[in-house]
């Protein structure tokens, strides 16, 4: 029997193929955006791991204030670590974006050259690729970097720098204001010697670890200590006579007390020689002298033992590790794949939801067709056809329509034109090298079998209801009467009271409707929630940045310079939905005009960012725990008030009390806010941060973001218009045989409309004012757990206007999809009286 | 007996609306028999025809059909017994309407292990030269023949006919008429046929008169009139 009905299918194909196509169409787009989005993250997640793998990726990385000696490197390589060298130098070029220069390495974050090939003589260069993009430079161009002129020889990434943060604390990539270079050791060495970089050469070290686990490295290396005099960086000499000044002078004092004690026993000793006749005279001076040899063994034995106090108790060695970070730490490695692991995730539910959206308005269809065949139908019962077979039937099409769609969308979506144009987005970000697309066999059946199954399913349960009749409820053609639509309207009008009830009869088309509404807006809302959080994170950047300069101290001048005001910054992690991100305690002065803050006197009460608060969820009132992972404490705070700075996340406090919490001296800082240029040398810095470099970064969310929005807003425009056109028109090819009635009573066309359409837009116009705020709020719970990884502002507030206009989208988008209606309409014909009656 | 009905009960409604259409039915029909129930409208009629067939579930008494009690079975069994033994024809010919008069009657072929022959059913019914029409390029008469050939072709032992001409003009149904005789005669189907229609009753072995849900007279008739000469249909 199924054979022959099968040839059923193919007519019903093709006597709707507009209606089959445009759902064909939505799934098969749906499906491209899903497969696209699901495929290029597999490939970004299992090529990072790959390209990781095979360029020996970094197991962590330290940096020491002094290289280390080469019998300690032997000690590390016998213990199982596998240790590089990886120390940069930083280069401003005249554009003002920074390169960091390396050396090319050998052992560990191998650099993959996408072109060229790798530097070979002092003048060449191989050149990151995301920055040679932004300035469209290519090989054999050449740059100038510390007034020297490089060719490039390659342009190619390394793994430690897939994401190329300038800083561990920046929030977002610009490639156009930083990248890196790999040179030969030779140039790297003539470079060196030349003293052109920005700042002192960092000596950092990437480590694989095979025998010996991060922790025990960290210990291992925290007990390295160096002699202060050591160190060759004359700021750090600065710095540490500046630091060790007290038991400086205490020793000038007690040498002084010393030589006091022993000049006055010597002058003693020397009065003592010298016999005057007078005894009692002669002898008071010898016990003078005596005594005063005593006091100078006494103030000797105070010295020593004071100075035994004073090197106890004043480190004179320090250790030398200066930072360790871990791999999962360092948000330059692996950020590609944690940001696409996001959308994998985010892909999975949403094809999901969109296919069981388009099985559900299939079925409705099917409905239609069972409800026009309800009585042939019943003659099949009554002839022994079984429910079963029936359902094997109508399920057949909607299967068939959800498989080709699926295989179609899955085919575009993996095809050039699909994944590569979302993996082209990933490129446009991330520093990684091109990787060879790759198909799980999980992304096979997501594809290719899950929409058939999926519309099986959905299928099954609505039309298994509507077989479920008995065969001579079904011969007869009878119709369960909904006791909602025999509801009593009072005196409402009669045009006010057909709407209500042609509303109650078609409310399984009208809730489809509401249905794909609202899927709809969670996609707009997806997308309009990403544009509101870009455009915030820019506009209130600029906005709350007040200051225009920001040093970063690696060793901090005695004096703050002046036109500065002093900050001291700590760096702690607090964890977000299973990602661990950077906060920054920041201690301040009460005269600091660049954040208006009222700090108290209290060590553990604090005031957080605006940007910390809507990323963490947090109120006045809670305590937050942040971990400081260099010497694995937690601390916690309570939050006292929140501060409008949307640029980082900030815990803001009195800087005498962060100095005594953390145990440094009443002068110490290691930030300086300014209004203006300051001059500070170059060594003695971290990083300088302009007003600029952080408008800069704050547009690179809107230009990333960009296509993703226009996508999202387009997608979920066609979901909404396809689902809406094709329920409406369901619903009046459902009441065509009435429609034709009332055009045989002499009904006008306006009139038919508006007995027929006008319900709908009342239903589009309360359904969308429910449904906008909804879906809004729905997005705002699903988005921070989509973007967890993102260290940014997360206000998603929409301004009134916003509303308005989506609003208006839906109401224009309804008004559309009636007029066209209105044709349909028209094409109903009086013969459907006639023809509906057998 | 092919069929034996005893003290059939059917009621519909409660309290106020609550009507007993079959008051205690018991008749019978031998294999081969062509027999007409007939009746004013609401006399209880089809009704009776749809408890026979397994459409309608009576309150009480008996229906054997072929040494099978068919009351009280379950739907699924229901389903069998119409599968194996039934064929039905209605007023209206509800056949699907994008499939050929050939696929609307191979939709019931499937149905049964003992088809009947397709073409030589075709050709019976003069449908060959339609077999490749659609439902909706068929004259009314045509679409009832074709609704005839999709009950027969699974070669039923008892055919159930409601009002099978209600919607048709006298010469068609003549027609149709005839063509049940020959296929009663040529297939020895028995067959039930429910009529308001006073001709039919002259063309069958036996008639039984339904009135208030009762039998109000059923008889064998000693002379039948061919079907193509029936007056009045």
């Amino acid at each position: 029997m199924q054979k022959v009905l099968r040839k059923r299918i193919l007519r019903d194909l093709k006597e709707n193929f507009v209606r089959y196509l445009a759902l064909g169409a939505m799934i098969i787009l749906c499906m491209y955006v899903i497969i696209s989005l699901i495929g290029t993250a597999d490939t970004i997640i299992t090529g990072s791991e790959k390209f990781g793998r095979t360029h020996k990726v970094e197991d962590g990385q330290f940096s020491m204030f002094v290289p280390l000696a080469e019998v300690e490197t032997e000690q590390l390589s016998e213990q199982g670590v596998e240790l590089e060298e990886q120390f940069y130098l930083d280069y401003e070029l005249k554009d003002g974006s920074t390169l960091r220069m390396f050396k090319n390495r050998e052992k560990i974050n191998l650099v993959a050259i996408n072109q060229g090939r790798g530097p070979e003589s002092a003048d060449e260069l191989v050149l990151e690729k995301r920055y040679a993009e932004e300035h469209e430079l290519d090989v054999d161009d050449v740059i100038c970097i510390g007034g020297k002129d490089m060719r490039i020889c390659g342009i190619g990434c390394s793994p430690d720098y897939d994401a190329t943060y300038k800083d561990f604390t920046d929030s977002s990539i610009s490639s156009i204001q930083f990248g890196t270079v790999f040179v030969t050791e030779e140039a790297y060495e003539t470079f060196l010697s030349e003293e052109m970089s920005v700042k002192a050469e960092e000596y950092v070290y990437a480590y694989r670890l095979e025998g010996m686990s991060n922790e025990e490295l960290k210990e291992w290396l925290g007990n390295r200590k160096v002699e202060a005099g050591q160190i060759q960086d004359i700021y750090f000499q600065e710095y540490w006579k500046e630091q060790t000044k007290e038991k400086t002078e205490f020793e000038d004092a007690l040498d002084e007390l010393e030589d006091g004690a022993g000049e006055l026993a010597d002058g003693l000793k020397e009065l003592a020689g010298i016999k005057t006749g007078l005894l009692s005279f002669d002898e008071g001076i010898s016990e003078a002298s005596a005594g005063a040899k005593e006091l100078q063994s006494g103030v000797d034995e105070f010295a020593d033992e004071t100075q035994e106090f004073l090197d106890e108790n004043f480190e004179v060695e320090i250790s030398n590790l200066r930072q360790m970070v871990k791999k999962e730490d360092n948000p330059r490695i692996g950020a590609a794949a944690a940001d696409q692991m996001i959308n994998k995730y985010g892909g999975l539910i949403a094809g999901v939801i969109v296919l069981i959206l388009f099985a559900y308005v299939i079925s409705v269809f099917v409905v239609y067709g069972i409800e026009r065949e309800n009585s042939t139908i019943g003659a099949l019962y009554a002839l022994g056809v079984k429910k079963r077979e029936l359902i094997l039937h109508y399920i057949c099409l909607p299967v068939v329509v959800c498989l080709i769609a699926g295989i179609a969308g899955f085919v575009i979506g993996f095809e050039s034109i699909g994944k590569s144009t979302i993996m082209g987005n990933c490129y446009s970000y991330f520093s990684i090298p091109y990787m060879e697309p790759i198909c799980p066999a999980y992304l096979y059946m997501y594809g290719i079998v899950l929409p058939p199954v999926l519309s099986a399913v959905v299928n099954y349960f609505v039309i298994s209801g509507k077989l479920n009749k008995p065969a001579l409820v079904m011969l007869r053609n009878e119709h369960k009467q909904n006791k909602a639509t025999n509801m009593k309207l009072g005196k409402l009008g009669f045009v006010a009271k057909f709407r209500i009830r042609q509303m109650l009869r078609e409310a399984r088309t009208s809730a489809t409707v509401i249905g794909g509404m609202f899927i709809s807006l969670l996609i707009l809302m997806l997308g309009l929630d990403c544009m509101t959080m870009c455009n915030h994170v820019s506009t209130a950047n600029k906005e709350d940045t007040k200051f225009e300069y920001l040093y970063t101290y690696k060793y901090p001048q005695p004096q703050v310079p002046e036109g500065g005001y002093e900050a001291f910054a700590k760096t702690m992690k607090k964890e977000n939905m299973g990602y661990n991100l950077d906060v920054t305690i920041l201690g301040i002065t009460d005269d600091n005009p660049f954040f208006e803050v009222n700090l108290t006197d209290n060590k553990n009460e604090v005031v957080i960012s605006s940007a910390m608060a809507q990323k963490y969820g947090i109120k006045n009132g809670e305590i937050i725990v942040l971990e400081d992972e260099e010497s694995e404490m937690h601390y916690a705070f309570t939050v006292i008030d929140i501060a409008a700075y949307s640029t980082s996340f900030y815990v803001f406090m009195d800087i005498e009390q962060m100095r005594e919490m953390f145990g440094e001296s009443d002068t110490y800082y290691n930030q300086v806010f300014a209004d203006r240029e300051l001059n500070v040398e170059a060594g003695r810095l971290y990083a300088v941060t302009t007003k600029k470099d952080i408008e800069k970064a704050a547009d690179v969310f809107i230009l990333q973001m960009k296509p993703m929005i226009v996508m999202m807003v387009g997608v979920a425009t066609l979901i909404f218009a396809v689902v809406m056109y094709l329920m409406m028109k369901v619903m009046i090819d459902r009441s065509a045989f009435h429609i034709s009635m009332v055009k045989v009573f002499g009904y006008r066309s306006k009139e038919i409309n508006k007995l027929y359409l006008s319900g709908n837009f009342y239903i589009i116009s309360v359904g969308a004012a429910i449904c906008i705020p909804l879906a809004k709020k729905v997005m705002d719970l699903m988005y921070p757990v989509m973007v967890s990884n993102v260290a940014c502002a997360m206000k998603l507030a929409f301004s009134w206007q916003l509303y308005a206009l989506v609003y208006a989208g839906v109401i224009v988008t309804c008004l559309i999809i009636n007029a066209l209606l209105v044709g349909r309409l028209k094409k109903v014909n009086l013969a459907e009286v006639l023809k509906n009656r057998e | 007996m092919y069929l034996e009905i005893k003290d059939l009960k059917k009621s519909y409604g409660e309290g106020g609306s609550y009507i007993q259409v079959l008051k205690g039915v018991t008749t019978g029909v031998e294999q081969g028999q062509m027999c007409v129930i007939e009746g004013t409208s609401g006399s209880g009629k089809s009704t009776l025809l749809n408890c026979i067939g397994g459409l309608d579930l009576p309150d009480g008494g008996s229906i054997v059909v072929d040494g099978q009690e068919i009351v009280g079975l379950k739907a699924e069994k229901l389903s069998d017994y119409r599968r194996e033994r039934l064929g039905f024809i209605f007023q209206f010919y509800n056949l699907i309407p994008n499939l050929t008069v050939r696929e609307n009657v191979q939709v019931c072929e499937y149905l049964s292990d003992t088809p009947m022959h397709m073409d030589e059913l075709l050709e019976t019914l003069g449908l060959t030269e339609h077999q490749n029409k659609f439902p909706s390029q068929l004259s009314g008469g045509q679409q009832q023949r074709c609704a005839i050939a999709r009950a027969l072709i699974k070669n039923p032992k008892l055919l159930l006919c409601d009002e099978p001409t209600g919607a048709l003009d006298s010469k068609t149904s003549r027609d149709i008429l005839a063509l049940l005789e020959k296929v009663n005669e040529k297939y020895g189907t028995t067959m039930l046929i429910v009529t308001h229609n006073n001709s039919i009753k002259n063309m069958v072995h036996k008639v039984i008169r339904i009135k208030d849900g009762q039998i109000s007279k059923e008889y064998l008739n000693e002379t039948r009139v061919p079907a193509m000469e029936l007056e009045d249909l």
